[in-house]
C-alpha cells in the first residue's frame, strides 16, 4: 500500500527546510485540523496531503517585546499562554482567555487561528484592531504583513507553499488607548463560539478630541470587520450624538452577517453606541463593557487558571 | 426498628471506581474476536430507495440489510408499537433510517466500505414540522391525515362554560428539539452464544432489547440474553433506542456467526437518534369578567417522527399534564401525534410532561400579565388540592404541599421583593412555575402490563443478592436499592449486592423509565427485605420474591383514559432570577431556588444531585439547547453547535424539599427523576420575560432571539 | 492513504514507552488501545467536552485533538497515572464523599481538571472553580455538587496543593 509521509521536525530551520521542498500541511495545536479531519471512533484522521506537526518547535513558543515596544508571540503560543502573559496586549489576552474550553486553550495556537481564517477566529479581532502582522519565514528569508490583509478572504490566507507563520507582531496595546472594550457574545458562558465579538479603544486629545479609535467586528460576515473610513469619522472632533450614530450607521454598512442579521447588527451598534457615549463622559478607569452591571473600573485581568 | 433515618447520604457505591476511571463502559470491552460494525443510514428525509451501490467488499466483510432476515423473522423493533422497521425496505421516511448495517474485522476498512456505498434515491417532499405534518405537505403518509395517534379527555363541560364566559383568550405556545447529550453515546455489542444470542448494551432496559429484536429471527426472547453495561447518562435516550442499534447487531451475528460491536461517534449520536418531540400547545382559555379562568380546552400536538413507537404513551402523559398544577371547573384536551420525515421521537426526562406543563405554566403568567397581575398572585388561586379532580376525572390521593413548597422558594429566593422591584422590562426579572410528575405507569400499568418482580438471595456468607432488572445510568439506583435492603436487614450495606442486571439471571422488574424504580421496584424490594429479615439468621441460602400489586379503589380504564392516572405525584416549586444585556441580549441567570415534593428521601445527597442535574438541563431546553430541523436535517450535529450549559451558565443552586411520606413507597419515597426537570424551563421563561417586558411563547430561546423580542416582542400587558 | 509508521516515545504516568505507529493517529485511540488506559473517556471527538482530558506537560489538554506524533518526547498523565498520586486521590475521595458522581462518564476527565485547577490555585473561590471545569461537560450534575466536592478536595490537600 502507498504510504504518506508525516514531518516532525526538531527545529524551526528544519521545519522551513521540509516547506521548501514538500506541499505540507503545518499542524500546531491540532485543535481545528484534527477536528475538520476526523473519522469515526478509533480512527486516524484522514488528510489529503502530507502533515508536518509543529506543536513542540521551542523556536515558535516565545513572547517578548522588541526593541520598537512591540509585543512579539511566537506563532506555536497557546491561547492559555497568551492569556496568562502580561506581555500580550489586554485585548488579545481577553480574546484568548475565553476562546474554547480551557484544555483546548492550551493545544490551539494564535497562528492557528489566524491561518484558519475562520470569521468566528477569536484572535483576529483584536489583531485587525491593533494592526498586527504576520512574520512569514521560509529558507529564503522572511517578510511581514498585516494580519487583515494575510487573510483574504473566507477560509483563504495570502501564504506561499515554502513559508509557515512564524510570529505574530502587536505594535500597539491598551497603553495607547484612554478607554478600551471586549465584548463576546458567545453560545454560552464558557467554552463558546462566538456569536459576535466587538474590540473597541478610543484615545482623546488634550483638547477632548478623539485622537485615535477603533473598532472591530467577528462573526459578522465573511471575515474579521475593520474599517479605518468609518473610525476615521470621529477622529480629530469631539463626540457627539449625531457623530456616534454616523460611526454605527458607517460600520453596519460594512459588516455584512448572512445568519442572525439582524441580532447581531443591533447589538454592534448597541455595543459602539455604549462605548462612545460611556467614554465621553470620561469616566475613572480604563474598561468599558456593555452595561453598569459588568461595568468595571480599573483594568481587570483576563479570568485564568 | 431503623438505626438511623435512611435519607441520611451514604458514599455512592460507584463512586469511587467511576472517579478513578476503572469502571468498564461499552467502549472499554474488549470483546474477543469480534467484528465491527457501522450503520448505512438514509441520507434524505422522504423517498424511494432506486438502487444501492457497494464497493467490492473484501474477505470477511458484508453489507446486510432486510434481505438477510431469516425467513419467518420479521422486519420491525417492537418498541410498544410495533411500526419501526429495523432496516428500511423500499421507502425511507426520515434522515438516518437504518438501511444496512456493515460489518467486518478491522474498523478502518469497514469504514473505508461505508463512506464508498452510493445509494440512489427517488426524493419526496418530506414533511418536517408539525405544520407541515398537518398540512400532509408531499402527501400523508400515515392514514389519511398524518395523524399517528390521537386522544381527548375532558372534565365538566367546556362548551358549556365557554358560552357563559366573558370572554375567551387563545394562545399557542411551542417547544422545541431537545437532545439527550448523554455523555457516554450509544454503543452495544452481539455475541453468538450456544444456541442463542448475548449482547452488552449500554441501556436502561434490557428486558426491552431482547423482546424488541427477537422477532427479527423469530426466536424466542429468553434466546437472547442483555447484559447492561455501565451505562454513562441516559435520560431517555437509551430506554427504546437501543432496540435501533441491537436490531442490526443481532441480525449480522446470526449472518457472520461472529461477535459484531458498535460504538457511535458523538456526531452521529446527535444525528441518528431520538429526540424530545418538539410541541404545540393551542389553548382556548374562559375568562369570567373578573378575569378568573372558567375553562381551558387546549389541543396538543407533538412530532413523532417518521415512526410511532413509544409516542402514544408520551402523548398521554403530555395530556394528563396539561393542567399542571392546576384545578378548574372545566378542563378540556385534545392529543395528536402528527407524522413528519423527522428521526423518530421518543423518550426524555419527562416523557413527554415537560412540554405541557411549560405550556400551561407560560400561559397561566400571560393571562396573569395581560390583566397587570403578580403571575404568581394569579396562579396560586388555582392550585390543586388532595381530592381536587385532575384532568382525567381522578382524583388527588396524597395530600398537595404546594404552599409550604412555595413558602420555602419565596424564603429562599426573596420573590415578593425582587417582583415588586423588578419592574418589567428593566432587565431583571424573577420568575416561578408550579409542575409535578405522576410516578410511574399510568393507571393500573403497573399491575396489568409490568407485573414487575424482584428477588433477594441470602448466601451462606451473609450476603445478599438483589434480582432485578434495574439499571444504573448515574441517578443513583444502585446505591438506593442496597441502602433498602441493608437498612430493613440491618446488615451493612456493603454485604448488599447489586451488579448490573442480565436478563439471564434477573427476573423481569419492569423499565427503568417514568420515575418507578425507586417508588416501584423499591418497594418490592423491601417488601422482600421485610420478608427475608426473620429467616434471614435461621437459613443459609435461600431467596424471596416479590411481585407489584395495586393498591385497590383508584380505578382506571386504559380505553378511555378515565380516572386515577397517577397514585403519587412529585410536586415542584421552582423560580429563577436572571439580568438581561442591554446591548447584546445575553442573559446571566442570576439565582435558581427549587423544593421539591419527592415524598420521603432515600439518600439526600442523591437526590440533591438529581435535583441539581435536572433542573440545568431544563434551563438548557429553555435557553441555549438550539436544534433546528431544515429540510429533514438537524442543523446541530457535534457538542460545539449543540449547546448544553457548563458549570459557568448558572449559580450554585438553592435546593429545598417537604416532606410528604408516600403511602405505598419505600420508606415513604416517591418518583423524582423526571420531576426535577420538569418546571425550571416555565420558571426561567417567567424570569426572562419579565425582564424583557415581552410575551415569550416558544422555546428555547438562545441570545439572538432574546434580541428578537426586545426588537419585536409584544408586550406583557397586551390583550392575548 | 495510509500515513508511515514512526517509532513516537513519551513519558506515560511517569514510565517512558514507545510504539512504532502512524504518527496522525489520535493520542486518544494510542492511548486507550495500545496502552489500556481506558479512563480516558471519549465523548465528542473535538475537544469540547473534555471527558478524555489528560496531563501534558502539566498541562491539560484533550487528547481527541492530538496526534499522537505531537506527544513525542512529552510527560504525560492520566487518570490511571493521576489515581495513584497522593493529590489524585484525595480529589477521587473528595468526588465520593461530595456526591460528584453521577453516570461517571465525565468524572475521570473531571478529576484531571480538578488536579490541573488546584496544582495551579490551591483555595480557588466557588467561580475560579467553576472556570476551571467550564471545559468538562456534565449532563447529570448540574456541577454544584462536582463543585462543592474540589472545595472539600482543596481543604482536606491544604499544604499538599502547593507542593
Amino acid at each position: 500500500m502507498e504510504e504518506m509521509m508525516c514531518y516532525i521536525p526538531k527545529t524551526l530551520e528544519e521545519a522551513l527546510e521540509i516547506k521548501s521542498r514538500h506541499d505540507v500541511i503545518v499542524l500546531a495545536g491540532g485543535s481545528d485540523l484534527m477536528v475538520s479531519n476526523k473519522r469515526t471512533l478509533g480512527l486516524a484522521p484522514k488528510f489529503d496531503k502530507p502533515v508536518m506537526i509543529v506543536r513542540n518547535l521551542p523556536e515558535l513558543r516565545g513572547i517578548y517585546i522588541n526593541e520598537e515596544g512591540e509585543c512579539c508571540i511566537g506563532a506555536g503560543c497557546t491561547s492559555a499562554q497568551i492569556a496568562e502573559s502580561t506581555l500580550c496586549p489586554w485585548h488579545l489576552r481577553q480574546a484568548a482567555s475565553r476562546m474554547g474550553a480551557v484544555a483546548l486553550r492550551n493545544s490551539a495556537t494564535i497562528a492557528g487561528n489566524i491561518a484558519n481564517a475562520s470569521p468566528k477566529g477569536d484572535t483576529p479581532g483584536p489583531l485587525y484592531m491593533l494592526d498586527a502582522r504576520v512574520k512569514l519565514s521560509s529558507v529564503s528569508g522572511s517578510r511581514e504583513i498585516l494580519v487583515s490583509d494575510f487573510i483574504v478572504k473566507f477560509r483563504t490566507i495570502d501564504l506561499r507553499p515554502d513559508e509557515m507563520i512564524t510570529e505574530v507582531i502587536v505594535p500597539l496595546s491598551e497603553d495607547d488607548f484612554d478607554y478600551v472594550f471586549w465584548h463576546k457574545v458567545g453560545t454560552r458562558k464558557a467554552n463558546a463560539i462566538s456569536k459576535i465579538t466587538l474590540s473597541q479603544a478610543i484615545k482623546f486629545n488634550a483638547d477632548g478630541t478623539v485622537k485615535d479609535y477603533r473598532v472591530a467586528a467577528t462573526a459578522t460576515g465573511a471575515k474579521t470587520n475593520r474599517s479605518r473610513d468609518v473610525e476615521s469619522i470621529i477622529i480629530g472632533k469631539r463626540l457627539s450624538p449625531e457623530l456616534i450614530e454616523d460611526v454605527i450607521k458607517g460600520f453596519d454598512d460594512v459588516i455584512s452577517p448572512r445568519a442572525m442579521p439582524e441580532f447581531r447588527r443591533e447589538a454592534t451598534r448597541r455595543m459602539i453606541r455604549r462605548f462612545l457615549n460611556v467614554a465621553d463622559t470620561h469616566p475613572e478607569g480604563k474598561v468599558i463593557d456593555t452595561y453598569d452591571g459588568y461595568y468595571v473600573v480599573g483594568q481587570p485581568e483576563p479570568r485564568v487558571l | 426498628m431503623v438505626a438511623h433515618d435512611i435519607s441520611k447520604a451514604v458514599r455512592r457505591l460507584d463512586a469511587v471506581s467511576k472517579s478513578e476511571g476503572s469502571v468498564k463502559y461499552i467502549a472499554d470491552y474488549g470483546f474477543e474476536d469480534c467484528l465491527w460494525g457501522r450503520l448505512v443510514r438514509s441520507s434524505i428525509p422522504r423517498g424511494i430507495i432506486k438502487d444501492i451501490k457497494l464497493p467490492e467488499m473484501p474477505d470477511g466483510y458484508r453489507f446486510i440489510t432486510y434481505k438477510d432476515i431469516p425467513d419467518g423473522g420479521h422486519n420491525y423493533l417492537h418498541m410498544i408499537a410495533t411500526d419501526w422497521k429495523c432496516f428500511a425496505e423500499n421507502d425511507v421516511r426520515y434522515v438516518g433510517e437504518t438501511i444496512g448495517i456493515i460489518v467486518g474485522p478491522d474498523r478502518t476498512i469497514v469504514e473505508d466500505l461505508r463512506e464508498k456505498i452510493v445509494i440512489e434515491y427517488e426524493e419526496q417532499e418530506p414533511a418536517v414540522s408539525i405544520d407541515d405534518g398537518l398540512a400532509c405537505k408531499g402527501g400523508a403518509f400515515i392514514n389519511d391525515d398524518n395523524i399517528h395517534c390521537h386522544l381527548k379527555l375532558e372534565v365538566g363541560n367546556v362548551d358549556e362554560a365557554f358560552r357563559k364566559a366573558d370572554r375567551i383568550v387563545e394562545e399557542t405556545i411551542e417547544t422545541g428539539f431537545q437532545e439527550h447529550v448523554y455523555l457516554e453515546t450509544n454503543g452495544a455489542c452481539c455475541m453468538p452464544d450456544g444456541d442463542g444470542y448475548k449482547i452488552y448494551a449500554s441501556a436502561q432496559c434490557p428486558f426491552y432489547i431482547r423482546k424488541s429484536i427477537a422477532p427479527l429471527l423469530n426466536i424466542d426472547p429468553s434466546k437472547i440474553s442483555v447484559q447492561q453495561t455501565t451505562t454513562g447518562g441516559a435520560f431517555g435516550g437509551k430506554e427504546h433506542f437501543p432496540d435501533v442499534v441491537c436490531g442490526p447487531l443481532l441480525l449480522a451475528a446470526y449472518v457472520m456467526k461472529k461477535g459484531v460491536k458498535m460504538i457511535f461517534d458523538r456526531e452521529e449520536d446527535i444525528e441518528n437518534s431520538v429526540k424530545r418531540h418538539p410541541s404545540k400547545t393551542v389553548f382556548r382559555t374562559g375568562l369570567d369578567k373578573d378575569g378568573n379562568i372558567v375553562a381551558m380546552d387546549s389541543k396538543v400536538y407533538y412530532n413523532v417522527g417518521g415512526y410511532l413507537s413509544s409516542s402514544f404513551v408520551v402523548l398521554q402523559r403530555g395530556c394528563f399534564h396539561v393542567t399542571g398544577c392546576y384545578e378548574f371547573p372545566n378542563m378540556r384536551t385534545e392529543g395528536f401525534g402528527v407524522a413528519t420525515n423527522t428521526y423518530p421521537s421518543c423518550a426524555f426526562r419527562g416523557f413527554g410532561a415537560p412540554q405541557t406543563l411549560f405550556a400551561v405554566e407560560t400561559h397561566m403568567c400571560h393571562i396573569a400579565e395581560m390583566q397587570g397581575l403578580d403571575p404568581l398572585e394569579y396562579k396560586k388561586r388555582y392550585f390543586i388540592k388532595q381530592g381536587g379532580t385532575t384532568s382525567t376525572n381522578g382524583k388527588i390521593v396524597e395530600k398537595v404541599m404546594i404552599p409550604e413548597m412555595l413558602d420555602q422558594v419565596l424564603k429562599a429566593s426573596d420573590y415578593e421583593r425582587k417582583a415588586k422591584e423588578y419592574k418589567w422590562g428593566s432587565g431583571k426579572g424573577i420568575g416561578i412555575s408550579f409542575y409535578n410528575h405522576g410516578g410511574a405507569f399510568t393507571g393500573n400499568g403497573e399491575q396489568a402490563i409490568i407485573k414487575g418482580r424482584a428477588k433477594l438471595h441470602k448466601f451462606k456468607d451473609g450476603t445478599v443478592e438483589i434480582l432485578c432488572s434495574q439499571t444504573e445510568m448515574g441517578q443513583g439506583f444502585h446505591t438506593i436499592l442496597p441502602k433498602i435492603a441493608a437498612h430493613i436487614l440491618e446488615i451493612p450495606i456493603e454485604k448488599v449486592i447489586f451488579k448490573d442486571p442480565d436478563t439471564s439471571r434477573v427476573p423481569d422488574s419492569g423499565p427503568t423509565a417514568a420515575s418507578r424504580s425507586t417508588m416501584i421496584v423499591g418497594e418490592l424490594v423491601e417488601r422482600a427485605a421485610t420478608l427475608m429479615k426473620p429467616r434471614y439468621d435461621k437459613e443459609e441460602e435461600f431467596e424471596v420474591e416479590t411481585q407489584y400489586e395495586h393498591p385497590d379503589g383508584y380505578p382506571w380504564d386504559q380505553s378511555t383514559f378515565q380516572g386515577y392516572a397517577y397514585l403519587g405525584y412529585g410536586w415542584g416549586v421552582c423560580a429563577v432570577e436572571v439580568e438581561v444585556d442591554p446591548c447584546t441580549g445575553e442573559v446571566t441567570t442570576k439565582g435558581v431556588w427549587s423544593s421539591h415534593d419527592c415524598g420521603h428521601l432515600i439518600d439526600e445527597m442523591i437526590v440533591h444531585g438529581q435535583v441539581n442535574g435536572g433542573v440545568l438541563q431544563g434551563i438548557g431546553w429553555a435557553s441555549t439547547e438550539v436544534l433546528k430541523n431544515v429540510g429533514g436535517h438537524f442543523k446541530q450535529t457535534s457538542m460545539s453547535d449543540y449547546i448544553v450549559p457548563t458549570s459557568m451558565d448558572c449559580p450554585k443552586q438553592g435546593v429545598s424539599f417537604v416532606e410528604n411520606p408516600y403511602e405505598w413507597g419505600p420508606f415513604g419515597a416517591k418518583g423524582m427523576g423526571e420531576l426535577v426537570f420538569n418546571g425550571s424551563g416555565a420558571a426561567y421563561i417567567d424570569a426572562l420575560s419579565r425582564a424583557i417586558g415581552k410575551r415569550i411563547t416558544a422555546i428555547p430561546v438562545p441570545t439572538e432571539d432574546v434580541m428578537g423580542y426586545m426588537l419585536n416582542g409584544k408586550d406583557l400587558k397586551e390583550a392575548l | 492513504m495510509e500515513c508511515k509508521e514512526y517509532k513516537i516515545e513519551f513519558t506515560l504516568n511517569g514510565k517512558p514507552v514507545s510504539i512504532a505507529t502512524n504518527p496522525l493517529r489520535r493520542l486518544i485511540d494510542v492511548l486507550r488501545d495500545d496502552f489500556g488506559c481506558l479512563g480516558v473517556k471519549e465523548g465528542c471527538s473535538e475537544g469540547e467536552c473534555g471527558a478524555c482530558s489528560i496531563l501534558m506537560n502539566g498541562r491539560v489538554v484533550t487528547p481527541c485533538l492530538i496526534p499522537v506524533g505531537a506527544a513525542n518526547g512529552q510527560d504525560i498523565m492520566t487518570i490511571e497515572g493521576i489515581k495513584e498520586t497522593e493529590k489524585g486521590s484525595i480529589i477521587v475521595q473528595a468526588f465520593a464523599d461530595g456526591g460528584a458522581v453521577q453516570c461517571g462518564f465525565c468524572i475521570p476527565g473531571m478529576v484531571i481538571a480538578a488536579y490541573y485547577l488546584l496544582s495551579r490555585n490551591p483555595n480557588p473561590t466557588e467561580d475560579e472553580i467553576r472556570l476551571g471545569i467550564s471545559g468538562n461537560i456534565c449532563r447529570c450534575t448540574g456541577y454544584d455538587l462536582i463543585v462543592e466536592s474540589i472545595k472539600l478536595a482543596a481543604k482536606r490537600g491544604g499544604e499538599i496543593w502547593k507542593r
